[in-house]
């Protein structure tokens, strides 16, 4: 069942630009790995060579050492939702499962067991012209889940669905990699994939920049301790005699890089006022800026429909 | 391959376009039997009332459709791309050309049931308007035979050879609109201006199966029957293996 994915010093150009450069990593069964960057960054033209359907400069990714045009039965192997994976608009979701499955050669019953595990039972005799786009967003992830695969590849799947609906997969994701299964999702929104992933894959401009535990990630930003305080200028003075370096970032307010308790012991001892005193939790829109030096991807995790339909190479 | 025609074939049950084709093809053989009998016999036109061939070339209109489905096999290719359902397929089967093979088999199923349908109804037609209408002498021989045979044989093949201008040309508006001008105006210009060029065309071809047409009546010669129906298969195998090694292997993003 498990199985571990690798990326192994994939490039890509198209004409002179580098969309993806040497990119190496693995992605490991039981967990979710988020692959997380900008819009842009090179995260779907990663996976459409994972998934064979562009072919890298060089490199290359595999399957536990296989590549995808070589596993011998691709669905039930890995499963997959792709953002620019289309459907007739005239044919109804069932018929889009039943060609699926008639060409992959899985049993007869397939398409109705799995239009029932993503809630899409009653809409199954619908064209898909008709639906929402999260409608068809559960439409993929059940053609993705058809071959029972060990191996979840899914590109941007919050795209399009409501909060319930990002609840609902969130909890399926973590349904499936309870079940040994390796989930790899592509996020631009970091809100998303803070509260889904176990491991993180950042990219950006094509380079991968940090590859980690999401854990791992989000304490390397923390430590830090925001106090408010009137006397911001005594207080720093203060700070630097006990070997502390208080940085100013507003009228009242610094970023102290120490344990909230030490800062608070400087105050008490010198008796300046303090409004607030908050140790900082470590987010990774503060490892994204740290690590890019520049704009964070989408910080909200509203859904938004148009994100479908930019930054495609 | 059996699974991947099965679901080539599925996936054409599964929509309206095939549907809508037939019915057009239908209105073309209907077209194209009335035309050819009811001109019978006017000035200027090319058989007289109590020609001898007017009943074969009559159910010649069978293969009326054979443009409709050149543009059927156009599509089934290019609706790949247009929807993005290229996509899934490509996932299903990484060996594009398994998908080619099996897309070109189930287009000519197709093909032949739209011929047969079409013989059987250029049939009913024919015998109907000889019925009705006083002065036209039928003549049931072997040639109206040979004629209807020959019709099913295009209709089955040129549905492949729009498989493979899809996949060479991938863009569906292109693709549709450069057959339709290479059937309407190259090939007809060839066909009159230049018959030993003309005769290799595919309508050139189609023509040679037929043992009718432009050539026929005007001065070129044809290709024999079955030099036609090789060329024909010729056309859709050439152009497929041209376009799984140079269009179908690109990039699918």
């Amino acid at each position: 069942m498990a199985t571990t994915l690798r990326f192994d010093g994939l490039t890509k150009s198209f004409g002179t630009t580098l969309a993806v450069t040497d990119l190496t990593a693995a992605v490991h069964p039981g967990r979710i790995t988020a692959f997380l960057g900008p819009n842009g960054a090179g995260k779907t033209t990663t996976l459409r060579m994972l998934l064979g359907l562009i072919r890298p400069t060089s490199g290359s990714a595999s399957f536990d050492g296989r590549r995808y045009d070589e596993l011998a039965a691709p669905v039930r192997e890995v499963g997959t939702l792709l953002e620019a994976t289309g459907f007739h608009p005239g044919r109804t979701a069932r018929d889009h499962l039943r060609v699926l499955r008639t060409a992959a050669g899985l049993a007869a019953s397939r398409p109705d067991e799995v239009l029932a595990l993503v809630g899409l039972t009653e809409a199954g005799g619908r064209k898909v012209g008709e639906f929402s786009l999260g409608m068809r967003q559960r439409l993929g992830l059940a053609a993705a889940l058809l071959g029972d695969p060990p191996v979840l590849v899914l590109d941007e799947p919050a795209n399009g669905l409501d909060p319930q609906g990002i609840r609902w997969l969130r909890s399926f994701l973590r349904h499936l990699a309870g079940q040994g299964r390796t989930v790899l999702v592509s996020s631009h929104v970091l809100s998303e994939v803070e509260q889904t992933a176990d491991d993180v894959l950042v990219l950006h401009r094509g380079r991968l920049l940090r590859s980690g535990t999401l854990a791992e990630l989000q304490a390397e930003s923390a430590g830090g301790t925001s106090v408010r305080t009137p006397d911001v200028e005594r207080f720093q003075q203060l700070l630097a005699a006990a070997g502390l370096t208080g940085r100013r970032t507003g009228l009242q307010e610094l970023v102290v890089s120490a344990p909230a308790p030490a800062v608070g012991e400087v105050a008490a001892a010198h008796g300046v006022v303090l409004h607030q005193l908050t140790e900082q939790v470590g987010g990774l829109e503060e490892v994204f800026l740290a690590l890019t030096g520049e704009s964070t991807p989408t910080a909200d995790s509203a859904p938004t429909g148009q994100n479908s339909t930019t930054g495609k190479p | 391959m059996t699974n991947l025609v099965r679901a080539e074939l599925l996936k054409l049950r599964t929509v309206r376009l095939p549907l809508w084709l037939l019915v057009t093809t239908l209105a073309l053989v209907l077209l194209g039997v009335l035309a050819t009998v009811l001109t019978a016999g006017l000035e200027g036109a090319p058989l007289r009332r109590d020609d001898p061939e007017l009943l074969a070339r009559a159910v010649a209109s069978a293969s009326g459709g054979n443009i409709i489905v050149l543009i059927l096999g156009i599509l089934t290719l290019t609706q790949e791309y247009r929807f993005g359902t290229a996509t899934p397929t490509f996932l299903i089967t990484p060996k594009r050309g398994r998908i080619l093979t099996a897309k070109l088999l189930a287009v000519a199923i197709v093909g032949l049931v739209f011929a047969v349908v079409s013989a059987l109804f250029a049939l009913a037609v024919s015998s109907a308007v000889f019925l009705l209408r006083d002065g036209l002498v039928a003549r049931w021989d072997s040639a109206v035979l040979e004629v209807l045979l020959g019709a099913v044989l295009v209709m089955a093949l040129y549905g492949p050879i729009g498989i493979a201008v899809g996949a060479l040309v991938r863009n569906q508006i292109a693709a549709v609109v450069g057959a339709l001008a290479w059937t309407f105006i190259v090939e007809q210009l060839l066909v009159a201006l230049l018959p030993d060029v003309g005769r290799w065309t595919p309508g050139g071809a189609t023509s040679a199966v037929l043992q009718i047409g432009d050539l026929a009546t005007t001065r070129g010669e044809l290709l024999p029957v079955w030099g036609g129906a090789l060329l024909l298969v010729a056309y859709a195998v050439v152009l497929s293996a041209v376009a799984a090694r140079l269009t179908l292997r690109r990039d699918l993003s």
